[in-house]
């Protein structure tokens, strides 16, 4: 083979490939206990102000601190007699008020960490504020319920922490063709056409080799079940909702995978944030609700759940940049069709009882949220997925 | 001053060593060594070979950029500084830094200290520091460098004594009346004896002693009398006015202080999968005058380091992998940014360590994406290819900079020295350049794959050779 056709041309070595038989049972792999169930989860990167967004609209304390972004009560699009949401989310607004939507106030965890990096790590390994883990609760998910990388897929090109497991990750695609055409190119190709030989043991290049013909098979997979459906609805034309266009594609084709993880970056608003939040919460609001919509039509909402949360809420007082700066606890969504407390789940903090930083303090533990999810929706014992014992709630 | 090597019946002694012994050094100890180099070291005694990795690395070429602008404006603005010109700081301290990155990769494909920039390297990710002010993060780099190849105990302190780790570990903020005890607490957990090794109340009395500890703005190391709390203190089982330093020694005393190093030093050196005589004998060596080179010594002229199931069995860093290329075929980006990108993809960006423990290494770094950017990488970066992922976006970026990622297929700007290439392998044989690219014992595991492969230029064969899976080895 020339050097530039080895490099450079795609596809042509590929068209017989040997692929382990073990392998090919994908389907056989799968755990028959497994529902069909769907647990979306979204992150709003940065850490949105989640008191410019469930605005408590009664409260004079939010106003004495928020003198020059306070949302206005005449702007906002009112709930109740305590809080109102931002003007910008009125497609979000439609969806609660259907009862689809539960919102948690004051969720976060003890001794708060105010980083960006080892917040979102909190997280997404559902540790503790001193504690480092380094496999994420999704990952976790997979070493021991679902068992394939197919079992949660991240739409995006990097995997994060939370789909790393001890022995298995989720896999990452924003374009199943993509991930599917890379597979196909020659040097991946070699691969498999070379591990015939090898014993595919636990040792480093049996990983290896195990590792690049799993990313084979499940791209495969992945594009095989989904590159015949196509959704015909109308999304907003931005990177968010093509993402969630494609994790509606992706669960209304009948992909086995559970869990779906994508985010929305910006949020870490610590200058002039009026506006770029309200563009924010606008993308959000609008691409969540095409996605509900989409999936409702589909008749697939019934078996999803979305999660939404941000790496921390901001402080209460507003900096002299018109911004706020990294703050606590804050406010979790939870989406669906059944949900057992829809509206409002708990009070809004009253914003007197802060901690040491002028931050809210919290009252639900994110993890009491992942152990309700993994407990009620997903039906699955948490003992070696959530480290220490976290009261579920109410929620599914 | 090997004699006391030999109490140890695995230390080599005075025979030669193998071409592929020499490979699995030149790897694990720098970044790799050229066909022509190594054979010319092949008729030199082994303990002379290994004798000379220290020799070159005697000296410690400091690595830096050019920070006087920075240090100017600091200069500039008398008293309190301006928020414009915080802004102005901070923004050229991020370009700093992304040139400090790049330059350090390239120090270490370059560089004739190899042993003390791989130690550098690997004490990067032991004392692991965050930060944005390439002042500060320039000179505990260089700190590493420094002490990468001496005494523990004073490397220990001179780090603690560093704004980088006195800002990211929060011990800026350890006062008498408000103690805080994070440095105090992962100086005990990650740099010196471990999870469970010391109790809660050691933490607390460690944190008294070193309050006050702080650097002024410049960045130089500032005792603060004032806030320093004098009292006695009560610290693992002994008592007494201690300052930090005091807590050093004492932590150094502990006899699993030179296990736990030890133990790092054979997982990042030697493999994942501990061996705990081996580890064992270390800690012996290591314990008496916490002495790093004479570790390193014992590693390196162990028969254990050399036996089949080490050599060409750790899975490469995204640095390793980088820089081994570049040992081999050097390239340069020509946009800083790209390099940043291709680190991203491959999850190690440095100066960037994802947390306070750093990174895990091994399997951790492999996963499907990780994995196909890994076989890509060498047509991407040495033959022109394309490769079309996006990579995540700073938790700082708005909404428009999120926005920007379509998957765009992109040539990344790169120029590889292929002249350089050829000179050297001109006269070798296909096999012999394998061996240089795999190590030759995974050579052997690649056979069939090699043999499938058509040989028509050397340097396709090469890139060849770098796209399988036994590359991602070393």
């Amino acid at each position: 083979m020339k050097r530039r056709t080895f490099i450079k041309r795609s596809g042509l070595a590929s068209s017989v490939l040997f692929v382990p038989n073990f392998l090919k049972a994908h389907n056989e792999l799968w755990p028959v206990t497994l529902g069909n169930k769907k647990l979306v989860i979204i992150q709003l990167s940065g850490g949105n102000d989640g008191l410019n967004t469930i605005v408590p609209y009664t409260n004079d304390v939010y106003y004495k601190n928020r003198v020059s972004i306070a949302q206005k009560k005449q702007d906002l699009l009112l709930v109740d007699g305590e809080v109102g949401f931002h003007s910008a989310l009125s497609n979000f607004k439609n969806l609660f008020d259907d009862g689809y939507v539960t919102i948690m106030n004051n969720v976060g965890y003890p001794n708060p960490v105010r980083s960006h990096f080892r917040s979102t790590d909190i997280w997404q390994t559902a540790s503790a504020s001193n504690e480092i883990l380094k496999t994420g609760w999704v990952g976790r998910y997979l070493d021991g319920v679902a068992k394939d990388p197919v079992g949660a897929i991240e739409v995006d090109d990097m995997l994060s922490t939370l789909m790393k497991g001890e022995k298995i990750n989720g896999i990452a695609t924003k374009n199943a063709r993509l991930l599917y055409n890379t597979t196909k190119e020659p040097y991946f190709a070699k691969v498999l056409e070379n591990s015939k030989d090898k014993h595919l043991s636990e040792h480093n290049l049996g990983y290896l080799y195990k590792t690049a013909i799993d990313a084979k098979s499940s791209a495969g997979y992945i594009f095989e079940k989904t590159k015949v459906y196509k959704s015909s609805w109308e999304y907003p034309k931005n990177s968010f909702g093509k993402q969630l266009k494609t994790v509606s594609e992706f669960i209304n084709s009948g992909l086995k995978t559970q869990i779906y993880y994508t985010s929305l970056g910006g949020f870490d608003t610590h200058a002039n944030q009026v506006n770029s939040q309200k563009k924010l919460l606008g993308t959000y609001s609008d691409a969540i609700a095409a996605f509900v919509n989409d999936l409702k039509n589909a008749g697939t909402f019934k078996d999803t759940i979305i999660l939404t949360f941000s790496e921390f809420g901001r402080r209460v007082k507003q900096n002299a940049a018109n911004g706020t700066d990294h703050g606590a606890a804050n406010a979790v969504f939870l989406m669906g069709e059944n949900l057992k407390n829809p509206g409002m789940f708990n009070k809004p903090s009253s914003l007197l009882d802060l901690d040491s930083n002028g931050d809210i303090k919290y009252e639900i533990d994110f993890r009491q949220i992942y152990t309700s999810l993994l407990k009620k929706w997903l039906h699955t014992d948490t003992e070696a997925i959530i480290s220490g014992n976290f009261e579920p709630l109410d929620l599914v | 001053m090997y004699i006391k090597y030999q109490m140890f019946t695995g230390t080599h002694n005075n025979e030669k060593m193998e071409l592929q012994e020499l490979f699995h050094l030149y790897k694990r100890a720098g970044f790799g060594i050229s066909l022509k180099k190594a054979k010319e070291k092949l008729s030199k005694k082994r303990e002379d070979i290994i004798e000379d990795l220290f020799q070159s690395s005697k000296k410690a070429t400091q690595l830096e950029v050019p920070v006087d602008e920075i240090k100017d404006l600091v200069k500039m603005s008398s008293g309190k500084i301006s928020k414009e010109t915080r802004d102005e700081i901070r923004k050229l301290s991020r370009q700093k830094l992304l040139d400090f990155n790049r330059e350090w990769i390239y120090r270490m494909a370059d560089t004739n200290e190899q042993l003390r920039e791989r130690m550098t390297l690997f004490w990067a990710n032991h004392f692991v520091v965050r930060g944005r002010n390439i002042v500060y993060l320039q000179s505990f780099n260089n700190t590493l460098r420094k002490h990468a190849l001496g005494n523990f105990r004073d490397f220990v302190v001179a780090v603690a004594k560093e704004a980088s780790m006195l800002n990211y570990l929060n011990n800026q903020q350890n006062r008498k009346k408000k103690p805080n005890e994070n440095f105090a607490r992962e100086l005990m957990e990650l740099f010196t004896l471990g999870e469970g090794q010391y109790s809660e109340k050691d933490i607390k009395e460690a944190a008294r002693a070193f309050t006050g500890w702080r650097h002024n703005f410049k960045g130089d190391f500032a005792f603060r009398e004032k806030i320093h709390d004098f009292e006695s203190k009560a610290f693992m089982g002994k008592t007494g006015n201690f300052d930090g330093e005091d807590i050093v020694d004492i932590i150094l005393e502990q006899p699993q202080c030179a296990y736990f190093i030890s133990k790092k030093i054979y997982n990042y050196f030697v493999s994942h999968e501990a061996n705990e005589d081996h580890i064992e004998e270390m800690a012996d060596i290591f314990r008496v005058n916490y002495d790093i080179s004479e570790v390193m010594r014992h590693v390196f002229m162990s028969k254990w380091f050399y036996d089949k199931s080490i050599m060409g069995t750790k899975i490469k860093s995204p640095t390793d992998v980088l820089v081994g290329m570049m040992r081999i075929v050097p390239y340069k980006f020509k946009k800083t940014k790209e390099l940043v990108y291709v680190q991203k993809l491959l999850g190690q960006e440095l100066l960037n360590p994802p947390n306070v423990a750093g990174w895990s290494g091994g399997k951790k770094w492999i996963d499907s994406n990780t994995m196909m950017v890994r076989l890509k990488l060498p047509s991407v970066l040495l033959s022109d290819g394309i490769i079309s992922f996006d990579v995540k976006g700073e938790f700082e970026d708005s909404l428009t900079e999120f926005n920007k990622k379509k998957n765009v297929g992109r040539r990344l700007d790169v120029e590889s020295d292929w002249n350089f290439f050829e000179n050297e392998y001109k006269k070798s044989s296909h096999a012999e350049l394998a061996s240089v690219v795999l190590g030759a014992n995974l050579q052997e595991e690649a056979k069939s794959f090699m043999d499938s492969l058509e040989k028509e230029s050397k340097a396709e064969y090469c890139i060849q050779l770098m796209s399988i899976p036994e590359f991602q080895l070393c």
